[in-house]
């Protein structure tokens, strides 16, 4: 679905992103972590087509995104970023039927056929009754749902999720992460970076630790995330242990010491 | 009426589509009526006739002086405020989008004093009134050109710079305009150049609606085409790219749309402040602030406001009111409600 190989990139003659390689398959969650400013909001970028590489390619379905037209590669690739407080009060159902630009012609207009795609990506994540609020006057739990289901009316196989759970509320971020996990069951490729190594184990598949743009670690969240691994990434120490609740589940947790 | 109890219903398309029916109306109806304001009063059923005659050829049972004064003399003044209260509030609109910023007025971008420096610079020059029109429409689309260039130069963001490009051209030309002013010969060219910058419909006639009609239209006709994408700049550059849409394309257009028409509006009339920045406020009230509904509700609510606005400043006193002074004494204590009241944009 999504291949990075030996992916290099940044701004002008900096290079922020080193070497990075990774594959995602359809249904897969991967979890990039690392601190503040390690280069994951430009990983995003060069995989989203913002920045050209400056070395090492993005396959999407096994073709190089430089060579995929903007408009094509958002059909594809759905960016969901972080809850924002917008300028002005648009109705919920007009910020998610944007998600349709990538599929209307320069000077058309939504149709109602567009409408009803964005209806149906909210009742995909069962909010359709916040159709006709004003975005303003939801909570960020809902608006980052918002934007969530703006990528689902994009129609996009793969989305690429900014930190979906920084700045909400611990019930709000665990509805996120079940949103999340119920979209990978349902087939999308979900990228998702977080400050929350728990999250890893959570719902992904996959993770990738960074630091200072390179890469750490890569692999099952059981097997890359190690106290070694996250001592590497975060420079602090950190152990990892499970806990095993009444049902039988086992639950990871990092614990710093 | 500006409460922000959220659901109280503004947002439901229903209602949206009975504002447009009675906005159209209303319209059509002040159209008629203006007809009927000024020195000479004439019947609404002889106004009625005279303009269907100009459609139609029906009986000739109206004195020829009525057809002087509806056709010559109040005609192009009508259609003048319509013309140029739709084309600024529409600009004004789309600015504040762009900008995202509720506060932004079509002069943003410098075209306002532009086109007052390329009148005062024609007038005190002693050119006739065509050149005085042609040279603000030039130099108000000249100083937009060199700020949208010079904004790509500017190292910050492309909204940051273009503000700062047009604040600075801006107030070059203002210095430049003070200078006219002070070089003007005081007995006929001073007062021609300050009056023309206070902006006026008074002497308005057909032949200078004819020069600016034409780059009014070809704006419009982009502003209501591209509508529903001025939503994305709301966004933000990095949103807009990730929906595939290059934000500096629709940038362009939508400002080449919105500078046409307030470079021909401040050529129609003048320098006529304030309308670019109430009346989409007023109609995101009823409309909300999602552009393709936005947009048309500019355009009727720019023609109406403005229509009504001009025909207090010709009626309300023998003397003719200057419309900036007029709108400002309206628009100054909206703003302020709006403001008081915290209401969301």
């Amino acid at each position: 679905m999504l291949e990075v190989k030996n992916l290099s990139g940044g701004y002008r003659n900096k290079t922020i992103v080193k070497d990075i390689s990774f594959c995602l398959k359809q249904g897969d969650i991967l979890c990039l972590l690392g601190p503040n400013g390690c280069g994951k909001t430009t990983l995003f970028r060069l995989i989203l087509g913002f920045l050209p590489a400056q070395g090492g390619v993005v396959l999407l379905r096994g073709v190089n995104i430089k060579n995929i037209k903007p408009r094509q590669l958002a059909q594809s690739i759905a960016y969901v970023p972080q809850a924002h407080h917008p300028t002005f009060a648009y109705r919920v159902i007009d910020v998610v039927l944007l998600g349709c630009l990538p599929h209307i012609a320069v000077v058309n207009m939504p149709t109602e056929q567009d409408k009803r795609r964005a209806l149906a990506a909210l009742s995909m994540l069962n909010i359709v009754h916040l159709a006709n609020k004003k975005y303003t006057q939801i909570s960020g739990g809902e608006r980052q749902l918002i934007l969530i289901a703006r990528a689902l009316c994009q129609q996009a196989a793969i989305l690429v999720m900014d930190e979906p759970t920084a700045n909400l509320d611990f019930a709000n971020q665990q509805l996120i992460l079940k949103t999340i996990k119920q979209l990978a069951a349902e087939g999308y490729t979900i990228l998702i970076s977080t400050h929350s190594p728990e999250h890893s184990f959570l719902l992904a598949n996959k993770v990738l630790l960074m630091r200072k743009g390179a890469s750490i670690a890569y692999g099952a969240p059981r097997e890359a995330l190690t106290s070694e691994t996250l001592k590497n990434t975060y420079n602090i120490d950190m152990e990892i242990v499970n806990f095993t609740d009444n049902n039988n589940r086992c639950h990871y947790f990092c614990v710093p010491l | 009426m500006y409460s922000s109890t959220g659901n109280d219903g503004r947002l439901d398309n229903r209602q949206g589509r009975y504002f447009f029916l009675i906005m159209f109306l209303m319209t059509i109806l002040l159209f008629i009526l203006s007809f009927r304001l000024g020195y000479y009063d004439i019947p609404t059923k002889d106004v009625l006739k005279v303009l269907f005659a100009k459609i139609y050829p029906i009986k000739h049972t109206w004195p020829d002086e009525y057809e002087v004064i509806i056709i010559n003399l109040r005609l192009p003044r009508i259609i003048a405020a319509m013309l140029v209260g739709a084309a600024l509030s529409m600009a004004g609109a789309v600015y504040q989008g762009m900008f995202q910023n509720p506060l932004a007025s079509p002069d943003i971008l410098g075209v306002s004093s532009g086109a007052g420096f390329g009148a005062a610079l024609a007038i005190s020059m002693g050119l006739s009134y065509q050149y005085v029109q042609v040279s603000a429409f030039v130099f108000g689309l000249g100083v937009v050109g060199v700020a949208y260039s010079l904004a790509g130069r500017i190292r910050y963001g492309q909204i940051i710079s273009l503000i700062l490009a047009g604040a600075i051209l801006g107030s070059l030309c203002s210095a430049g305009i003070t200078l006219l002013k002070y070089l003007a010969d005081t007995v006929d060219r001073l007062p021609a150049i300050t009056f023309w910058l206070m902006g006026s419909l008074a002497s308005v006639y057909f032949d200078e609606l004819y020069i600016a009609i034409i780059p009014m239209m070809i704006g419009l006709v982009i502003i209501v085409v591209m509508r529903w994408r001025i939503n994305v700049l709301t966004l933000g550059d990095e949103e807009a790219r990730s929906l595939g849409i290059n934000p500096r394309n629709i940038r362009l257009l939508v400002i080449t749309g919105a500078t046409l028409l307030s470079a021909s509006a401040v050529c129609i009339a003048g320098i006529i402040g304030w309308i670019g920045l109430i009346v989409p406020h007023i109609i995101r009230y009823f409309t909300g602030p999602e552009y393709s509904r936005l947009i048309p509700g500019c355009l009727l609510g720019g023609a109406f406001f403005l229509l009504v606005v001009d025909n207090l400043a010709r009626t309300l006193s023998t003397m003719e009111i200057p419309l900036g002074v007029l709108i400002a004494i309206v628009g100054a204590p909206f703003l302020l409600n709006l403001i008081i009241q915290e209401r969301e944009w």
